[in-house]
This record gives C-alpha cells, sequence and structure tokens, in this order.
C-alpha cells in the first residue's frame, strides 16, 4: 500500500466509524446473481452510470437503508457468454468504485473446492486470503508480484455470527486444471478455485476499498468427475445457497460500521 | 443489457460513422506499454513529458508521457510500478486496466500496445525481430464448455495495417497471450493451436478492452528471446532488453512517421 498522508488516514478512519451506507456485489455469471438480484428486488439501471455502449449489466436498489449495487461484465458481444475471467472482473470493480464509490465490495459466486479441506458443495465460504495461480514468472520480486498474495478485508465477527467456513481463494483464467496449476494451488495452500477473486481483490486494493468474499462450491476439484459437468450440473442448486448467505451477509452489515464486521 | 432506443445505432448508420471515422486524420495516439523501460527510448526521442495533472485516479501509479509530435497527440501510457513490490505492473489485469482508462480520459483514435515479446524460431522469428501483429488470441484461458472455450481463446484481428507493412517492410504474425513469462505444456498446446509466432503478457487483453469500445488497435511486438530454443526466458529476456528496446523504439519512430498525416483507412 503506497504512504498515505496524513489527511487520508484520518479519511480512512473516519469511514469506519460511519455505518456502511453503499455495497457493490461484483458477480461474474448473471445465474450466480439473479437470485440475489430477485430476493432484493433490485431493478436494472436505466441511465448507464457506468457508461453508454458497454455490456456490462448493473442492478441497484435499497434495502432498509443500504444501498445495494450488483455489477455483471455481462455477455459477450460475439458470442452472447457471461465474460468470466480476470479481465471483465477487474474492469466491472474498477468502473464501479469509481462511479458508485462502495464502502465495501462483495466478490461473490461460484468456485471449485478441496474436499480434502473440508469442502462439500453447496458449502459457501469467506476467504481468508487470496492468489493467482496461473501467472507464473520466474525472476525474483516478479514472482510475488505475479501471485499476488492479498488479504481480505478482515471481518471475525461476520465468520463467527454467520457460522461460515473460511479458506485461501486461488484464481486462474481457466476452468480446468493443468498440473501445473494443480502443484502452485496445493503449494499455496488454496482450498478454493475461482475464475476472478485475485483480480477483484487487485483493483480493490490499488482503489483502497474493503473487498470480501463468498464463495459456493459447484464442484470438489480432487473429486472423481470433471469441473465442467460437476460445475453445470450443480451450479442451480449452489447459486441458491449463495443468495441465501448473501441474504444473511447484508442483513448482518446493516447499520454496522466496517470495524464491527 | 436493458434495450434503450437511443443506446441502439442501427448497422446501417454504425458502417457509415465507422467510414466517416476512417477518413479523418488520425489525431490522437494511445501506446499502451507493460514496462516503462520497454517505452523510455521512445519518450526521450519525442520529447514526452510526464503528465502531472494525471487523469488516472490518484491512488494508482500508473503513468501517463505526452506530447505533440508531427500534428500528432501522442500519449504513452504505462501501468508503472506495483506499489507493494516495486516491479513493473505487467500482466492482462493491469494492461486492461489502463486500456480502458485511457480510452476514457484520452479518447484515442487509434491503440497501440508496444512491447518485448518471446518468439518462434519454427514460425521464422529471431531476436530483435519486430512484428506487427495480425491477431491476438489468449493461451492460458482453457475453458472446455462449447463457446465459452471460444471465448476464453478470444481471439481478435488487429486493425488491419497492410500500406504499413508493406511501406515499412515489417514482419507480420500471431501473437499469443498469457498471464506467465514461462509455458508449460498446456500453454504450449494452447500457443500452438493459436499458431502464434510471438508470445506476450498483455496483447490480447489490450485487444479485448479496445474491442469493447471499438478504438483500432494495433500491436508492435520486438523478440527479446526464443521460445523454442534452449535458453531459459527470462536469461535471454533480461539480456537482450535494451538491444531491443532501441530497436523497437526506431520501429515504433517509423511507424509514427508513417501514420502522421494519414487517416485510419490509409493505414
Amino acid at each position: 500500500m503506497g504512504p498515505h498522508g496524513d489527511g487520508d488516514m484520518e479519511k480512512v478512519e473516519s469511514e469506519s466509524h460511519r455505518p456502511i451506507s453503499t455495497v457493490v456485489f461484483v458477480i461474474a455469471m448473471q445465474a450466480e446473481a439473479q437470485p440475489l438480484v430477485n430476493k432484493f428486488g433490485l431493478s436494472e439501471t436505466s441511465d448507464s452510470p457506468l457508461g453508454k455502449g458497454l455490456p456490462w449489466v448493473l442492478y441497484q436498489g435499497l434495502h432498509k437503508d443500504l444501498r445495494i449495487y450488483v455489477v455483471c461484465p455481462g455477455k459477450d458481444a460475439a458470442l452472447g457468454i457471461d465474460s468470466v475471467g480476470t479481465v471483465p472482473a477487474s474492469l466491472i470493480t474498477f468502473a464501479s468504485i469509481q462511479a458508485l464509490q462502495p464502502d465495501i465490495l462483495i466478490n461473490a459466486g461460484t468456485c471449485g473446492a478441496f474436499k480434502v479441506k473440508g469442502a462439500n458443495i453447496g458449502d459457501v465460504f469467506l476467504v481468508s486470503d487470496v492468489v493467482f495461480h496461473d501467472r507464473r514468472i520466474p525472476i525474483p520480486m516478479f514472482d510475488l508480484y505475479g501471485v499476488g498474495l492479498r488479504q481480505a478485508f478482515s471481518t471475525p465477527n461476520l465468520l463467527k455470527e454467520l457460522n461460515l467456513k473460511i479458506g485461501r481463494l486461488s484464481t486462474g483464467d481457466s476452468l480446468d486444471m493443468s498440473t501445473q496449476d494443480e502443484s502452485l494451488i496445493i503449494s499455496n495452500d488454496a482450498t478454493l478455485k475461482d475464475m476472478e477473486g485475485a483480480a477483484v481483490a487487485y483493483v480493490a486494493e490499488l482503489l483502497k476499498v474493503p473487498v470480501i468474499f463468498l464463495k459456493a462450491v459447484t464442484d470438489l476439484i480432487d473429486g472423481d468427475k470433471p469441473a465442467a459437468e460437476e460445475f453445470l450440473q450443480n451450479l442451480a442448486m449452489v447459486t441458491s445457497a449463495l443468495e441465501e448467505t448473501a441474504t444473511k451477509v447484508i442483513n448482518f452489515i446493516h447499520g454496522k460500521t466496517l470495524s464491527d464486521l | 443489457m436493458a434495450a434503450h432506443a437511443d443506446d441502439r445505432i442501427s448497422n446501417a448508420s454504425m458502417e457509415n460513422l465507422t467510414r466517416q471515422v476512417e477518413k479523418r486524420p488520425i489525431s490522437t495516439i494511445v501506446f499502451i506499454v507493460a514496462m516503462q523501460k520497454e517505452a523510455q527510448p521512445l519518450i526521450e526521442r519525442l520529447r514526452l513529458v510526464k503528465d502531472v495533472n494525471s487523469p488516472f485516479p490518484k491512488e494508482v501509479a500508473w503513468v501517463l508521457f505526452k506530447g505533440i509530435y508531427k500534428e500528432l497527440n501522442i500519449n504513452i501510457v504505462c501501468p508503472g510500478k506495483d506499489s507493494a513490490l516495486g516491479v513493473d505492473s505487467v500482466c492482462t489485469v493491469p494492461a486492461s486496466l489502463v486500456t480502458y482508462a485511457s480510452i476514457q480520459a484520452l479518447q484515442p483514435d487509434l491503440i497501440i500496445n508496444a512491447g518485448t515479446a518471446g518468439g518462434f524460431k519454427a514460425k521464422g522469428a529471431s531476436i530483435c525481430d519486430v512484428y506487427i501483429v495480425s491477431s491476438s488470441a489468449f493461451h492460458d484461458r482453457r475453458i472446455p464448455v462449447p463457446v465459452l472455450d471460444l471465448y476464453g481463446v478470444g481471439m481478435r484481428k488487429a486493425f488491419p495495417t497492410p500500406n504499413l507493412i508493406k511501406e515499412l517492410n515489417l514482419k507480420v504474425g500471431r501473437l499469443s497471450t498469457g498471464d506467465s513469462m514461462d509455458m508449460s505444456p498446456h500453454d504450449k498446446e494452447s500457443i500452438t493451436a493459436n499458431d502464434a509466432t510471438v508470445k506476450d503478457m498483455e496483447g490480447a487483453a489490450v485487444a479485448y478492452v479496445a474491442d469493447i469500445f471499438k478504438v483500432p488497435t494495433i500491436l508492435i511486438k520486438g523478440v527479446t528471446d526464443i521460445v523454442d530454443g534452449n535458453r531459459p526466458t527470462s536469461e535471454e529476456f533480461l539480456e537482450n532488453l535494451a538491444a531491443v528496446t532501441a530497436k523497437l523504439d526506431e520501429s515504433i519512430t517509423k511507424v509514427i512517421d508513417f501514420i502522421s498525416g494519414k487517416c485510419l483507412s490509409d493505414l
């Protein structure tokens, strides 16, 4: 983190003593977002605060006095499928921080997990910290940069109150897992594997916005079935579990300051 | 995305608009360069100045060098040093962010992603070659689900520049992008499927962002290492960085000289 002037430090401190008022969910797939959008009756914004002519989708609404946004990268213009992966996720995180000035970001979505680390399909994990497993740069210092280890914003009370499992998340742009990826994920001691988290963390840190991650397990990496198959099979059930947890998180956050979390 | 009548431009008017844009002389160019070292000779040669009133958020380390050269507004944007580790912010995520922010702030007519790359000798590449990229694709975004697989690869043609290529007698090849400097067997398979001559860590991401905003994009890559050679990439890269950067600077200057006074459709 870059040096703060005294003014900046005061700002950060005073902000953590105001109740949280704006939450932005960063969600890669429409299917992952829809249950939450429906639950909170969020509506698609009509005035394009993120910019015109973009595939990005922004939902907004008010829950008690908490302003909730859900931002998705939307469908790829050429191919019509959800714009998953680190690049679109980083763009929408950046654009929504600029436009919406959230007090906290929540990257919510599905993931793979290791059953050997205690994960089951349908579990919703809070993330302790996050790394990349597919940015291998074998030059001193660049190697650490590639891995990009970052802590999630610490939320011990949320973790305890909601009785969530917690684990390290490893991010890569592939749905599958090469032997190279696998050995790095294991040596990084990750429990969870996704395709956006570490990129969202990068942008959040860049712009100094606290970020937490809710990841729901659709497939077991060290199980028998291929990831893509399990993922598609379990998507509906798991996104429903994700919405339930996200709802509890929103209700927990309401009325609290960042330091209460 | 919600359908708004005023946001939708008919195909015919879009074509018209594109034709009009392509017939105006190019006025603003944004270079996206991952490492400031790769841009330094060019910055000095064109006497570009660091913009102290950066159009970017105050929290980021992104740097903008700008100036006027042969009636062109030249901007060079670099993602800068990582605040924790002090190394250049290489890879696809920072490159896409600076591309996005530069398009918003500077509204370029043309984006040029310039930098170093590995080359495949089996495809005719040698150290110090400078390539104009015909198309770019990712090799490390493997999503084995129909249509998502194509999305992962994200193959995009660069803005066609047949006259530039002929006039400057430049080599042309496909670019494959991935976030790793090394190359795993999986990467190699995808790079081969992409039929790549050069391999880098940003190009396809810059192309992706530019495509969202329909900004014409050219990619120019100087070869620092031979991927299908005997030596480790990082070693060769560090050894040849200075020489290749100088060569890149020469070629880019010729490209800018060629572009000056021309429209997109002249390229």
